[in-house]
């Protein structure tokens, strides 16, 4: 289901979190604070496999034109592997607040 | 998740997104141990999806989010995965099979079992499953059984390499443990010399200078009648995340080609910009 209401930095950050609580549930729960220099793998503990997930998640969140998958293959590897939730929540920002 | 041939099955499938007909069909086949379809949600599917390509991309048994059997492991094995998952999801046009590491072994495998179903094979850092090449899987997965599994190399590799490199091995240790992956694999059943002059579909062989078949990165064009090696300098073996970008255009340039010549009806993106 897509969103109507603005979005913040501060309700796309929520989302994410429960977005992550979500995928770490088979993994025992997310146990630790999600800011925005939380880092998916080091901190999360979370592999590529699981960004597979979130991008469906985002995307049955906000729309299909936030899409993970198409903002991931313009980086590198070294740049996914250190991705950032706050990278995240900018590129949901910029994603889905673009061609309304 | 669907299940095929008594496996749930994880998989992905991104719609073309632009173009007009039908969509030529790209199916991403993943390599061994710690990979899985992300390998190719990370690079080459929403690329291809935008050029007017639908993309399916699936994990393996015993990999990714897909089911893990104890046993049931060999090259047939995964070949008949494959083709319930295209039974199951109603993709009766041959589509075209890209294939990274061992998951180009298995388009090879699948594509001299049913050459109808395949339009072409995209091969990353693979060759088919024939007698050497079992026999070097045979002491690859034996070496990977004694040294990834011990913890004091998992330290060593996270040391050296990041904590991220010795997950995706910690991961790898834990397939072998838990199945009968390392004894399945090099059974193949193999291809013989005469089952790949036999293998008349159109093959593209994406090699790093410095990959597995750095030793002669053109003996699979010479083994096959229908090959053409596109050889990347500096690369080793982790062609498809490493070198994505070329890979991309490679693979976009070699479905274009192949679709115009052989499916006026699918057209891509490029053909009507």
């Amino acid at each position: 289901m897509t969103t109507t209401h603005p979005l913040t930095e501060a309700s796309v950050l929520a989302d994410i979190t429960t977005m992550l609580a979500r995928v770490l549930d088979e993994y025992g729960g997310l146990d630790v604070e999600v800011t925005a220099d939380t880092t998916f793998h080091e901190d999360l503990g979370l592999e590529s496999i699981d960004l597979v997930e979130i991008g469906a998640l985002l995307a049955e969140r906000y729309g299909e034109r936030v899409n993970l998958a198409e903002f991931l293959a313009e980086k590198e590897l070294d740049d996914v592997i250190g991705l950032r939730i706050g990278t995240l929540v900018d590129f949901v920002l910029a994603a889905a607040g673009t061609g309304a | 998740m669907v299940e095929c041939n008594g496996i749930r099955t994880h998989f992905q499938l991104m719609r073309a997104r632009h173009g007009i007909g039908a969509a030529p069909v790209v199916v991403c086949v993943h390599g061994l141990g710690y990979d899985s379809l992300a390998s190719f949600y990370l690079t080459l599917s929403a690329p291809l999806s935008a050029a007017g390509v639908d993309v399916l991309a699936y994990d393996l048994r015993g990999h990714g989010r897909s089911e893990r059997p104890r046993v049931g492991y060999q090259v047939t094995d995964f070949v008949d995965d494959l083709a319930a998952l295209l039974d199951t999801l109603g993709i009766d046009q041959p589509v075209h099979l890209v294939g990274n590491s061992f998951g180009g072994t298995i388009a090879f495998s699948f594509a001299a079992r049913d050459a109808a179903r395949v339009a072409s094979v995209v091969s990353i850092e693979s060759e088919p499953a024939t007698r050497a090449w079992a026999d070097r899987m045979h002491r690859t997965l034996g070496n990977v059984v004694e040294e990834m599994s011990a913890e004091e190399n998992l330290a060593w590799l996270a040391e050296t390499f990041g904590s991220h490199h010795a997950r995706l091995a910690k991961a790898a240790a834990l397939i072998i443990q838990a199945t009968s992956i390392v004894t399945d694999v090099p059974r193949g059943p193999l291809l013989t010399s005469d089952d790949l002059r036999a293998l008349a579909v159109p093959v593209l062989s994406i090699v790093g200078s410095e990959g597995f078949q750095r030793d002669d990165p053109l003996a699979l064009q010479a083994a096959l009648p229908n090959c053409t090696t596109e050889v990347i300098e500096g690369q080793n073996h982790s062609v498809l995340v490493e070198r994505h970008h070329t890979v991309r255009d490679l693979v976009l340039d070699w479905v274009h080609q192949h679709e115009s010549a052989s499916q006026p009806a699918g057209r891509l993106a490029a053909d009507v910009a």
